[in-house]
């Protein structure tokens, strides 16, 4: 099955709902392997906001494609090029500080782009935003807690925040590449980079982390389906049971 | 957790009015983290509405070894039960 999709709307919207899920399978991967007990809950609660905020954003794609296909096939049945993730989201979890740092940095532009989605002429994406943003402030109160943590603690823990912001701030430029799709549902697409900017920049010099420079090197964008190395190795797993018994029910 | 945490006591309120019930305990290295870590322990299922956390080492609670002291005592105390008063009969609602 080749899934396609031909609607603007949905195809703004599966944008948001792959950052969201893949957000969400990289945060499922702490579960076990959170620093201590009551972090690795939270981060598994985090990542089951996340999945369920990907399920109901699948809905609406599906709702409005009327293609019969279900948010499982979205998921589970479309390869690397054909996922619309921030590369941001698909960054591994190589120290608690990087898992830390992605978040927070998604939080920042999650929180942005749902409060301006808030008033979407789609009744379903308006309803869901206002539903997803009480989860998102409390999801980016708890990111933006350990940003200052770790960045104010100690020699360590500042040096492995700031080389894993080193490493995510490579795939913000990414994010402002807006297209006519992001102008047509965005209300103010200049707003989310100022309010994100105006957010982030607080935070890191609040943390003793200093911003890394805007250093532009090429690469793909991600509404292309161009993605980082890793978004292959994530699906390899995400998508392995389904593909392997792809009449397997759960 | 390694140094500089401590163990907080975790008290969840169904709903207002209710008591604070003990749910169990959460480490955190300070206020905010108690109360987000309780959050995130305790009240995954829709247990509450409102939530305590109290750092443990703020409790006072009877030492072990003096139990039969505080509590001995009470035992053969029946008396104290209000079950030996005759209810007069007009008396509703008791």
């Amino acid at each position: 099955m080749k899934i396609t999709i031909d609607n603007d709307l949905a195809k703004f919207i599966i944008r948001l709902a792959d950052t969201e899920m893949i957000l969400g399978q990289r945060l499922c991967e702490m579960c076990s392997n959170g620093p201590f007990l009551e972090e690795d809950i939270a981060l598994s609660n985090s990542a089951l906001d996340l999945i369920g905020r990907a399920e109901e954003l699948y809905k609406i794609v599906a709702e409005i494609e009327n293609k019969g296909i279900s948010p499982d096939d979205y998921v589970y049945r479309r390869n690397e090029r054909e996922y619309f993730c921030l590369k941001l989201v698909e960054q591994p979890n190589t120290d608690f500080a990087w898992t830390i740092a992605r978040s927070y940095l998604h939080d920042v532009y999650a929180n942005e782009v749902f409060t301006q989605l808030q008033n979407s002429k789609n009744e379903n994406l308006a309803a869901l935003s206002k539903k997803v943003l009480i989860e998102i402030m409390y999801n980016l109160d708890r990111t933006r807690d350990w940003m200052v943590r770790l960045g104010q603690g100690t020699e360590e823990s500042n040096s492995r925040l700031q080389e894993a912001v080193n490493h995510m701030f490579r795939y913000i430029p990414e994010m402002w590449n807006w297209d006519d799709i992001d102008q047509k549902y965005l209300a103010d697409t200049d707003k989310v980079k100022a309010n994100w900017e105006t957010e982030v920049n607080g935070i890191l010099k609040a943390s003793n982390i200093e911003k890394p420079s805007d250093d532009p090197f090429f690469m793909g964008d991600y509404r292309d389906g161009i993605h980082s190395e890793y978004l292959g190795h994530i699906l390899t797993d995400l998508q392995y049971l389904p593909r392997a018994y792809p009449d397997a029910k759960w | 957790m390694k140094s500089g945490d401590k163990v907080w006591e975790v008290f969840i309120q169904k709903k207002p009015g209710l008591p604070f019930k003990h749910a169990g305990s959460v480490h955190a290295y300070d206020k905010k983290m108690a109360i987000q870590n309780a959050r995130d322990t305790y009240t995954r299922r829709g247990e509450g509405r409102a939530l305590w956390v109290v750092p443990a080492e703020a409790i006072v609670s009877v030492p072990l070894d003096q139990a039969d002291a505080f509590f001995n005592p009470s035992e053969d105390k029946i008396y104290r039960h209000p079950t030996f008063y005759e209810i007069p009969d007009g008396v509703e609602n008791l």
